[in-house]
């Protein structure tokens, strides 16, 4: 029963579809990337571990960066979530105070020594988040 | 030929509902069906929602459509496992986006490649039913109001998954990036479903069929709602209702548009094989669709999937950082007149 | 006359026997699907610990604005010996969390109880036991632990629920727990531990409705020695009695983030 109402009502949908709804594949990690970090200011900082917060919803990196100055500031870099890394075989053993890592990644919008860790390295050049696959998880607790 | 492509379609869907000819179904030491494990919905992340218009009525792919998501799934795995990252799938590159935050270290795999041309499996073309106009009413004023407003105020401009409060029923079970664990365990009289991302906990007693404990009188909400459930067969049946509306959104995560107190979910969980449950869910809220829908895609179990605490709301950084931003960002800007 | 006075001997010497049998008989619990005593069930402490785990008197809450209802009441320690053994130096920084309680106590930024405390919230908490384990629902925030019931697992992060390994000792649970990040509170007075923290938890079935649990403490950066406490758990009897929600953390953001509101 198509009448006028319906078509205008269909159109109205159809423009509003667009902007409606749920992400077809909702991509996104548990916040908007750009509401807490700046897209245009990129940084590269390298230091040594502090601390390591294996929490949710990411966990974050402690680290202590020597500036040009001498000066030596500290820095927390946001990392992906504890519970995929655990399932990929990373242990909490896998980054520990003391360790020189590398990060490339973006500052936060409030000016603050915060970051996203995009990319986080051994100085290297390997990846700190590498693992093995979900059969390599830790933890021989079998699963029913 | 996309006859007889959907007659084959028809035929692989028909034997998808059904379990594997000489498997039997476990059993509880009880009796009930037993649908115990960690389950994720990995595999199914990347079927989009609502079914792209080019695939019509059609539920599965094609042979060659499934060649290429296969393809890209495959890609996808190696390059997280060797901490690359692919021009495919979240990060494939688009025109005008010159940086991706996100490493792929932050990202969980698809294990077997999915058919399902879509989420959605009812209404016929895999999208959702037109909404009423009270809720495109709504909807349009929630979108002028966040436009009036470009940056959070407070906590309430941030939604419920970002405060870590909830993540609704349908978002919970919906496919994301990583988090996807479902934990099921049974008792007699109840089947609990734990979930990892905010570790929230629905109990759901059982009742024999035709006799089905009461819901919470209708004064009693709940982010989950109140769920009740029974066994239909092999198929473990829930009905919840008692949701707080308005609050939450129908998408993953609890995204996207938000129902109404109205709504009503009617889950149901076959074991299809040691390895798979079939999950459907079908959704009414006379608010806000004109017809009730339904989301179907398989959870499977992988060996060594667990799910560990996901203390959300204790490790909120994100929270002060984006309020403190926003307030930088206007402080900024009030700081230079705004140029006209 | 005389054959009513025998039988009323006779009746009086079977109790006599009987009594004290039937009084010295351990309660046994009906069996769960597992074989073991059956724990489940909604269950709820009713005392003060939660309030505080020493003895203490009634005294005002931190904010006046909500009259006696934020008051504290009086309560009878459940601690074993009384006070809890802390280190001189451990003993200076719960006075401090206890001034500082309105805003350091983890429970008014909704974060997860931790154990012991999760088990004496003022609300009310559900165990099924089930073949993958032993899993403990409480109310309080969505808060909720699975028992191992297998092998014993070693903690993979430290954790505000820790990491708990069970087993059957006769008809009681013995659950031991570690692996904790030392944020969580004993009470709302302020009372702690590291994340040295290892406690073992026994809950044992005393009749129909009852529980009666224990928790020894172990924290030797924080206490001079182990510690035990102990209560009884009582069941939500009502005929319908279900858990509900207490989603709080929409309760205690303007305390958290009020700060950062746009003025």
């Amino acid at each position: 029963m198509r009448g006028k109402k319906t078509r205008v009502r269909n159109r109205f949908a159809i423009i509003v579809g667009a902007v409606l709804l749920v992400a077809a594949a909702p991509v996104r990690a548990h916040h908007s990337f750009s509401a807490e970090f700046d897209g245009n200011k990129p940084v590269k900082l390298q230091g040594t571990v502090t601390k390591m917060e294996w929490i949710n919803p990411h966990s974050w990196i402690h680290i202590d960066v020597k500036g040009d100055d001498g000066k030596v500031t500290n820095w927390m870099v946001e990392c992906g979530a504890p519970n995929v890394l655990f399932r990929r075989g990373i242990s909490k053993n896998s980054v520990t105070t003391g360790m020189e890592i590398i990060v490339d990644g973006y500052r936060a919008k409030d000016g603050s020594n915060k970051a996203n860790g995009k990319d986080v390295m051994f100085t290297d050049g390997r990846k700190l988040f590498l693992g093995t696959s979900g059969s390599g998880a830790p933890g021989d607790a079998p699963e029913k | 030929m996309v006859v007889l492509c959907a007659f084959i379609a028809g035929i692989t869907f028909a034997q998808a509902k059904a379990p594997a000819k000489n498997w039997t179904p476990p059993k509880t030491a009880w009796g009930d069906p037993d649908i115990q494990g960690v389950w994720t919905s990995d595999d199914s992340f990347g079927v989009p929602f609502e079914r792209p218009h080019v695939y019509g009525n059609r539920k599965f792919l094609t042979d060659e459509e499934f060649a290429e998501r296969e393809k890209e799934n495959k890609l996808l795995a190696s390059s997280i496992e060797a901490g690359v990252t692919p021009n495919a799938g979240y990060w494939r590159q688009h025109e005008g986006v010159d940086y991706q935050p996100y490493s792929s270290s932050w990202s969980e795999y698809a294990r077997q490649t999915s058919r399902q041309t879509s989420l959605i499996v009812d209404p016929e073309d895999g999208r959702l039913p037109e909404l009423t106009q009270q809720a495109l009413m709504l909807r349009l004023a929630a979108i002028a109001a966040s436009r009036r407003k470009p940056r959070p105020e407070s906590w309430e401009d941030i939604n419920m998954f970002g405060r870590c409060i909830t993540r609704g029923v349908l978002g919970s079970m919906l496919p994301v990036m990583y988090g996807n664990g479902t934990d099921i365990l049974q008792s007699p009289g109840l089947v609990v479903i734990r979930y990892e991302m905010i570790h929230e906990t629905r109990i759901v007693p059982i009742d024999p069929p035709g006799h089905p404990h009461p819901h919470l009188s209708a004064g009693l909400r709940a982010y989950m709602g109140d769920p009740r459930g029974h066994w239909e067969g092999n198929t473990l049946v829930v009905e919840t209702t008692n949701f707080i509306g308005g609050r939450v959104g129908i998408g993953a995560d609890g995204a996207g548009l938000k129902y109404s107190e109205d709504l009503r979910l009617v889950e149901r969980f076959t074991r299809m094989s040691d390895r798979s449950i079939q999950y459907a869910v079908t959704v009414s809220d006379p608010k806000t669709f004109t017809a009730p829908w339904t989301v179907e895609f398989p959870i499977t179990q992988e060996p060594g999937y667990q799910i560990y605490e996901y203390a959300c709301h204790e490790g909120n950084y994100a929270m002060a950082d984006i309020l403190s931003g926003a307030r930088a960002e206007e402080a900024k800007e009030g700081a230079q007149p705004a140029a006209k | 006359m005389q054959v009513r006075s025998i039988s009323l001997i006779a009746v009086a010497g079977w109790l006599a026997f009987a009594l004290p049998a039937l009084h010295g008989q351990a309660y046994r619990a009906p069996r769960a699907a597992d074989g073991h005593a059956d724990l489940s069930g909604i269950w709820e402490a009713l005392n003060t610990a939660n309030w505080g785990l020493e003895d203490h008197s009634p005294q005002a809450g931190p904010m006046w604005q909500t009259g006696a209802i934020g008051a504290e009441p009086a309560g009878q320690g459940v601690v074993e010996g009384g006070a809890i053994p802390y280190l001189p130096a451990a003993l200076e920084e719960r006075k401090s969390n206890f001034a500082n309680r309105r805003t350091n106590d983890p429970e008014a930024k909704c974060y997860l109880p931790g154990i012991p405390r999760a088990n004496y919230m003022p609300y009310p908490f559900q165990i099924v036991q089930s073949p993958r384990g032993i899993l403990f629902v409480y109310e309080y925030a969505s808060a909720n632990r699975l028992i191992n019931m297998g092998k014993p697992v070693e903690p993979v992060s430290d954790t505000w629920m820790g990491t708990s390994n069970g087993h059957w000792e006769g008809d009681t649970l013995v659950i031991e727990v570690t692996g904790f990040n030392g944020l969580a509170w004993f009470d709302r007075a302020g009372d702690f531990a590291s994340d040295k923290l290892h406690v073992v938890e026994r809950f044992t079935r005393t009749d129909r409705d009852h529980l009666q649990y224990e928790a020894a403490i172990e924290d030797p950066s924080v206490f001079s020695r182990p510690w035990k406490i102990s209560m009884p758990l009582y069941r939500r009897v009502e005929k319908d009695a279900q858990l509900l929600e207490f989603k709080c953390v929409e309760f205690a953001e303007e305390l958290l983030y009020g700060q950062y509101k746009k003025k």
